[in-house]
């Protein structure tokens, strides 16, 4: 997402204390936060709960953005460290767990009408990953950011961003590799 | 299946797209949240009462921990004290899903615990890590990251019992030894079930 000299001008609003200009913020970064929270937790109803989270920590710690990183990673940031935290994510997690199991993973069994099957079939792979390596691949694949701009989003270093991509990428060639015709 | 394919079916799954309505929901509620008065908000205490209680607690929890280990065993710790299943089983029921390692090393015995209860219930692994002049043994979980040798070391297991250390100067799995040519020592073994 490119900043603006605009953007840059409604930061400086927001940490000013400016509502209207925050919330010009919010309708610019939301769908991108949604997402990524979505693809963290697999529910529609914690991404919604944690983009709104997000946001309220951005507000409450915009005086600690400096702008020497995008205004976007600075949201990455707070927004994978809250889905990481999310207390009550383990609770809806077992019940996502108990609906995309293993056996859902050819994406047949949840009868979402709204979600087409390769979705369910790669959320529940994502779902499947260890948290840590569900944001490195969710950073560098879908928000398409390097190892190096993933690493200081998780706060760890590149070789550590590098190996949890590495580690998701083997798990997700296994359960997302294409199947013979029979399986359709 | 390379890395494009793979990117190209990841990229192929979209993400559930709301209509306006849920979209206008999202800078209201934050909206509304940012106006309700927040007594237990940061701004409304110093910054360093949370760490500061955390820590209080934690240090408390450990020394409960450690003084009932001494205290069972006369007062001191020995090396195998991490191989012991019951002090493990009795950790983790004391923490339920907060326990990130046990740590024994030349201080004695200590606890690293999540703020959160966050830590997913997994199988517990046994990691002995020595650099030449000193050993650090560590009960942990898949995913956790601890310190030792001077690095931070991410433990990572699979479900066939394979286990992989990764710091940041050297890769090691106790399938293929000593990856990285690193001066440590290191052994891991998968403690099974025995301690859930």
């Amino acid at each position: 997402m490119v900043e603006t000299d605009e953007e840059n001008a409604r930061v400086s609003q927001s940490q000013n204390g400016d509502h209207a200009a925050f919330e010009s913020l919010i309708r610019t970064h939301q769908r991108m936060i949604h997402s990524l929270t979505f693809r963290m937790t697999g529910s529609l109803a914690d991404a919604k709960d944690l983009t709104q989270e997000t946001f309220v920590r951005a507000f409450r710690q915009m005086d600690t953005y400096r702008g020497d990183s995008k205004f976007s990673s600075w949201l990455c940031r707070i927004a994978v460290n809250a889905s990481l935290n999310w207390r009550a994510r383990e609770n809806r997690r077992t019940e996502i767990h108990q609906l995309w199991s293993d056996e859902n993973l050819d994406g047949t069994a949840f009868a979402e009408p709204s979600v087409d099957k390769l979705t369910l079939r790669v959320q529940a792979a994502l779902d499947r990953l260890p948290a840590k390596q569900r944001a490195a691949i969710i950073l560098t694949v879908y928000e398409e950011m390097s190892l190096g701009d993933a690493a200081r989003v998780m706060n760890c270093t590149t070789a550590t961003a590098g190996w949890r991509v590495f580690s998701a990428r083997a798990k997700l060639k296994q359960w997302l590799k294409p199947r013979g015709p029979n399986h359709e | 299946m390379n890395k494009f394919d793979l990117n190209a079916v990841l990229k192929a799954a979209k993400p559930t797209e709301g209509s306006d309505e849920y979209w206008n929901d999202i800078p209201r509620e934050v909206l509304a949240q940012l106006r309700r008065p927040a007594p237990a908000s940061p701004r409304n205490r110093p910054r360093w009462f949370p760490r500061l209680a955390w820590s209080f607690a934690a240090t408390a929890a450990c020394l409960a921990v450690i003084l009932a280990i001494s205290h069972r065993r006369g007062g001191t710790t020995s090396k195998d004290d991490l191989q012991s299943t019951k002090l493990i089983r009795e950790t983790l029921a004391m923490f339920p899903n907060r326990v990130r390692a046990i740590v024994q090393d030349e201080h004695g015995l200590n606890l690293v615990l999540s703020e959160n209860e966050d830590v997913p219930a997994s199988t517990p692994i046994y990691v002995r890590i020595c650099d030449g002049k000193q050993c650090a043994s560590f009960v942990t979980f898949s995913g956790q990251e601890i310190q030792a040798g001077g690095q931070t070391v991410t433990v990572l297991a699979d479900a066939r019992g394979g286990i992989i250390l990764t710091g940041n100067r050297f890769v090691w799995s106790n399938t293929e030894r000593n990856r990285g040519g690193s001066r440590l020592k290191i052994e891991a073994n998968n403690l099974g079930s025995v301690a859930m």
